[in-house]
């Protein structure tokens, strides 16, 4: 099925610690790194438009990232060789009860490198508290 | 001249700091265990900014219908 752009009107967040700990840990000239700040600039200016996906409650290697989305990045690519990364976003209430998709991890989709934990299991990480 | 090894007795889920950065001890994919860059939970992310995970009906009401593609 195809994505399906801008699904709401629900401001997106990004938070210091979040962003700290999943894009400020990379080489500032990884591409990674370099992927992450695009993406971020392209979403904060209003000018990208977002292919959301929803998150799997029950997804591979055992994951289960209930109430969160996704994108890929770069934005507007689909396949993992065209989009290797993927930022995924936690629907949660603010302080005032608004509704904000809160960024909780960012990481590759679908690491060749066997120790390096893909975007989903460190999203899980920071739900559950624990791998899964 | 050989390294010294500082041996550190650590658990899983225990944190240390190094240059400020934070490491947390994690179980890896062969039964051992790891040091890692920390992940901090939304639990205790959100507790510090008075934010919580919305509802499932919220959810279902704003995302239900949208795709998904079966990798997590």
């Amino acid at each position: 099925m195809s994505p399906r752009s801008n699904p709401s009107p629900v401001p997106i967040r990004f938070d210091h610690e979040e962003w700290l700990e999943e894009v400020e840990r990379l080489d500032e000239r990884s591409q990674a790194r370099v992927q992450a700040e695009r993406a971020r600039r392209e979403i904060e200016s209003g000018t990208a438009t977002l292919d959301w996906q929803r998150c799997e409650a029950g997804g591979e290697g055992g994951t289960s990232l209930p109430g969160c989305n996704k994108l890929y990045v770069p934005l507007g690519r689909q396949g993992a060789s065209e989009a290797p990364f993927g930022f995924v976003f936690q629907l949660a209430q603010d302080p005032d009860g608004r509704l904000v998709w809160n960024f909780i991890a960012f990481g590759e989709r679908h690491p060749n490198n066997p120790n390096t934990r893909a975007v989903y299991e460190r999203a899980h990480k920071r739900l559950h508290g624990r791998y899964p | 001249m050989a390294t010294a090894v500082k041996k550190l007795d650590l658990q899983e889920g225990e944190l240390i700091e190094v240059a400020g950065r934070r490491y947390e001890v994690v179980p890896d994919r062969e039964g051992g265990l790891v040091l890692e860059p920390a992940i901090t939970p939304v639990s205790e992310l959100y507790a510090k900014r008075g934010m919580k995970p919305a509802s499932a009906e919220d959810f279902e009401r704003i995302a239900g219908d949208l795709p998904t593609d079966g990798e997590g």
